[in-house]
């Protein structure tokens, strides 16, 4: 049992781990294909990349976008939250329901219902657009978490800083969200991460301005290079040096 | 902390607003991803000290769609196929270039086109590039003497070894050469004769695919041809793959020839005029013919000065009066058999 | 009751902005979507319905109706496989590796997440390829004689999914499986119940809501993926997001586009209401 155990262990990291592997070697292609025979490193497709206008910018963009749409979510969301915490509402099994409905949705639907609706209205598709996408497919994910994080004893010392005397806006922003910083915390750094490896809605809602995963895509459809070898490995190093690092801080921030 | 939030959403949404705004100084083009090399639109954007935005499309009807989700003057200039211009003109697409303003005296002259791109006496577009779909395809793993017949991707022998290029225009263009049928006959009546082949073709091939699975397939050695390939895929992987080689059977093959256009409603014709003279001068030619999406011959033969003979090697700029004698060009279906070959395209796809 | 009446309005006032959200950035387009469904395309024009044609094409046009299939099958097996798949490593990573390397186990378990979404399906294609990776290992070791077709097939899509939805699981039973006390397993062993017994019989269908509710979303996630089987299915067969894209890109039929998301938009539905009682989506 426990060699099966470490058996499987070590055959499933091999299988999650293997095409970051291919991905990252192989961005040191010295050749224009990025497969088998490794023709040695160079670090030229770095430099290509770094060197390239287009895929910057959609970088920039893609910071833009998962940003705001990321503060919005958790602010509507964290809102939302604190409503139904406060009061029972008429309905609000369904209020509940109509708030966590985009998750179950396909993106490629959403995306879909918005390009429809900004055609009609007349708006040009718009990083904009994909923003507001965004936080259609965030906002629900941020209310569950904090709706979750809002238990009893929130509760009660909300009640204790009203009779108190505090302002809405007074209990809000000095009680609940300290209380639940961890959880909105957590609700921010989820949408970030959802908005920003999103595709199919910024493909859709986008046209000049694009996000780093539709620039991309357009870099995979117009030829093989390992630059898209290079691309990817960036990203996933940038990415995993700031989620080890969050881990690093509240993990000695648990420890104390 | 909300109050602060708030303002911060503020700020990135008013960041957002200000991106997306369009400048005076930005041109739009809504094209074909070889005119997204930045190699080829600085030179223009540094010259007129404009921003040239750019929108990829693929097919005709795509493109078209995308002009009617828009409003008048998003977009000054497009790249279009050269047979579809004078239906976007009639459409009301396009706007007529202005008289004598471009010069085609020196386009290569079966690509011209530029009676069928003139509707009422006015043009509305320029042949710009060209090149052909044919079949590409692996001399290391094929014999090239099987490859001067079309027939061969049929006969058996490469099962398995085919990939199909997934655009429904030049492959059912080459089915139809196959079978005899000529692209200007390529209409309704004829699609129903060539199910048949195309779905036998469909069996003996071990993929559909875009431009980089194509690439893939045939740099890696999963297939050995593709049918519907030519330079435009082949050239950039010469330096990896010289095995890799394409040819025009004896049945021909189809040329392709792409167009620039300037779009109806535009607000600053001069500038799109510009542009489109930039694409057709001889160094822009030259940089759109070697551009980083795929390459192919310049219309304007004045390019050859700029190429270098390598290039020209590659893009096989001698061969051209023989392969042009014996290409056609793309079938021009209407509304109707368009559609009819796209359903034929799906099923082919499907099963 | 003023008091009461005072809260709720406050509260409504609260919820209010994320209600308005939903309600006109998603509730109203997706009614914009079905209200185009019910329209068709003529030639190059919307005809605006409402009638059913576009829908009566999809259920006679066996290429279409097809894609509804291929779809199922795909997140069907992908969905079976990934929970099988990553049950045992979850619980692997939660009982038997020491608690000290048990979050690097974790993150390890799901550090591709962090690869972008469309590159991490471009790096199966370079892996499955005939040239790839897998295929080199293979023949070199003379495992197999020649190369197999893996890329350009079902089996490519299928893998590359599970690759994904693994992680995805992993992570939510791992957090169901240590939320759980020790004390039911104990309980159980001290009532002679043998360590399979234990797995099979009391944590097993402790896990089952964590395990449904990962399966769902799997569902719900990978049937509504383009990129996945585009880049690795070989268009050997069209599942239902690629043949949404395909009305959309090529012909720009938005009724047959939004027809067959009105389509796939009931089949996660049904699969909602099927499994609704072991889910528990707002505690995800």
């Amino acid at each position: 049992m426990r060699i099966l155990s470490w058996a499987y262990l070590a055959l499933m990291f091999a299988f999650i781990l293997l095409p970051v592997a291919v991905l990252v070697v192989f961005s040191f292609q010295d050749g224009r294909l990025p497969v088998p025979p490794f023709k040695g490193p160079t670090l030229e497709w770095y430099a290509k990349v770094l060197a390239d206008r287009d895929l910057m910018a959609a970088l920039g963009n893609s910071m833009l976008v998962a940003l705001a749409s990321s503060a919005v979510s958790v602010l509507l969301g964290f809102l939302a939250a604190a409503g139904f915490a406060r009061a029972r509402l008429p309905g609000s099994a369904l209020l509940r329901g109509l708030i966590i409905a985009p998750m179950t949705v396909s993106y490629l639907i959403i995306g879909l219902g918005l390009l429809q609706a900004v055609n009609w209205i007349g708006l040009r598709p718009s990083l904009m657009a994909t923003g507001i996408g965004h936080v259609v497919i965030n906002l629900p994910l941020c209310f569950a978490i904090l709706a979750a994080s809002i238990g009893a004893p929130q509760q009660s010392a909300l009640r204790a800083a009203r009779d108190l005397g505090a302002g809405e806006r007074q209990v809000l922003s000095l009680v609940l969200a300290p209380m639940i910083a961890p959880s909105l915390a957590a609700a921010f750094f989820l949408s970030f991460t959802f908005s920003w490896d999103e595709f199919i809605i910024a493909f859709l809602l986008t046209r000049f301005d694009v996000t780093l995963p539709v620039e991309i895509w357009s870099m995979l459809r117009s030829g093989l290079s390992p630059e898209t070898n290079a691309v990817g490995a960036l990203v996933f190093l940038v990415s995993v040096l700031v989620v080890v690092t969050l881990e690093l801080l509240l993990f000695r921030k648990a420890a104390k | 902390m909300t109050i602060r939030m708030h303002k911060f959403c503020l700020a990135a949404l008013g960041g957002l607003m200000t991106t997306t705004s369009l400048q005076a100084a930005d041109l739009n083009a809504l094209i074909w991803c070889d005119h997204a090399d930045a190699a080829l639109l600085e030179p223009f954007e540094k010259a007129h000290d404009v921003r040239v935005n750019v929108k990829e499309y693929e097919g005709t009807a795509a493109g078209l769609t995308l002009l009617d989700q828009s409003r008048p003057g998003d977009w000054d200039v497009m790249v279009i196929d050269s047979v579809d211009v004078a239906r976007a003109a009639e459409a009301g697409y396009l706007a007529p270039l202005p008289a004598d303003s471009v010069d085609t005296s020196t386009t290569f002259p079966e690509v011209a086109l530029t009676d069928a791109m003139t509707v009422d006496g006015q043009l509305y577009g320029v042949t710009e590039k060209f090149g052909y779909n044919t079949i590409a395809y692996n001399k290391a793993a094929v014999d090239p003497a099987d490859m001067e017949s079309l027939g061969a991707l049929w006969s058996g022998k490469y099962d398995g070894r085919i990939a199909i290029y997934d655009y429904y225009l030049p492959v059912l263009g080459l089915v139809g050469l196959a079978e005899g049928v000529d692209t200007a006959d390529l209409d309704a009546a004829a699609l129903g004769t060539l199910r048949d082949p195309l779905m036998k073709l469909r069996a003996a091939s071990r993929q559909v695919s875009d431009v980089v699975g194509s690439q893939t397939a045939l740099a890696t050695g999963e297939v050995d041809i593709l049918i519907g390939g030519g330079e435009w895929l082949t050239a950039v992987l010469h330096a990896e793959n010289p095995d890799l080689d394409w040819t025009l059977p004896k049945e021909g093959g189809l040329v392709w020839a792409q167009a620039v256009a300037m779009v109806e409603g535009t607000e600053q014709p001069e500038l799109a005029l510009e542009f489109i003279k930039y694409i057709l001068s001889p160094e822009g030619q030259a940089r759109l013919a070697t551009s980083s999406c795929y390459w192919g011959m310049p219309a304007n033969k004045e390019a050859g000065a700029v190429l270098s003979d390598e290039e020209k090697a590659v893009l096989r700029w001698d061969d051209q009066a023989e392969y042009l004698s014996r290409a056609q060009l793309y079938p021009v279906p209407d509304a109707d058999t368009d559609l009819a070959m796209q359903d034929l395209w799906t099923d082919m796809l499907q099963n | 009751m003023s008091i009461e009446r005072t809260e709720r309005r406050q509260a409504a006032g609260l919820a209010a902005p994320a209600l308005l959200w939903t309600l006109a950035f998603f509730l109203l387009p997706f009614g914009a979507m079905v209200w185009m469904s019910l329209g068709h395309m003529e030639g190059r024009t919307v005809v605006p319905g409402p009638g059913p044609e576009t829908y009566a094409r999809i259920f006679s046009d066996p290429s279409l109706f097809r894609g509804i299939f291929v779809s199922l099958e795909i997140t069907a097996t992908v969905t079976v496989l990934s929970v099988a798949l990553a049950w045992p490593l979850a619980w692997i990573i939660a009982t038997r590796v020491p608690a000290r390397w048990r979050r690097l186990a974790l993150l390890l378990a799901v550090l591709p997440f962090w690869t972008s979404y469309v590159v991490r399906s471009y790096s199966w294609a370079l892996v499955l390829g005939e040239k790839g990776v897998i295929m080199n290992a293979l023949t070199g070791l003379g495992l197999l004689a020649e190369p197999v077709q893996i890329m350009a097939t079902r089996t490519a899509t299928v893998i590359g999914f599970t690759h994904f939805f693994v992680m995805l699981l992993t992570l939510t039973i791992y957090s169901n499986l240590v939320q759980l006390s020790p004390n039911y397993a104990r309980a159980a062993e001290d009532l002679g119940a043998s360590r399979w017994q234990v797995i099979r019989l009391v944590i097993l269908p402790l896990t089952l809501p964590g395990v449904m509710t990962g399966a769902f979303l799997t569902f719900v996630l990978c049937i509504g993926d383009y990129i996945t089987p585009q880049i690795l299915g070989g268009n050997n067969e069209l599942s239902l997001p690629q043949l949404i894209m395909l009305q959309l890109g090529r012909r720009g039929d938005f009724p047959m586009a939004s027809a067959l998301s009105v389509v796939l938009m009931a089949i996660v539905t049904l699969a909602y209401a099927a499994s609704a009682r072991w889910l528990k989506m707002d505690r995800v």
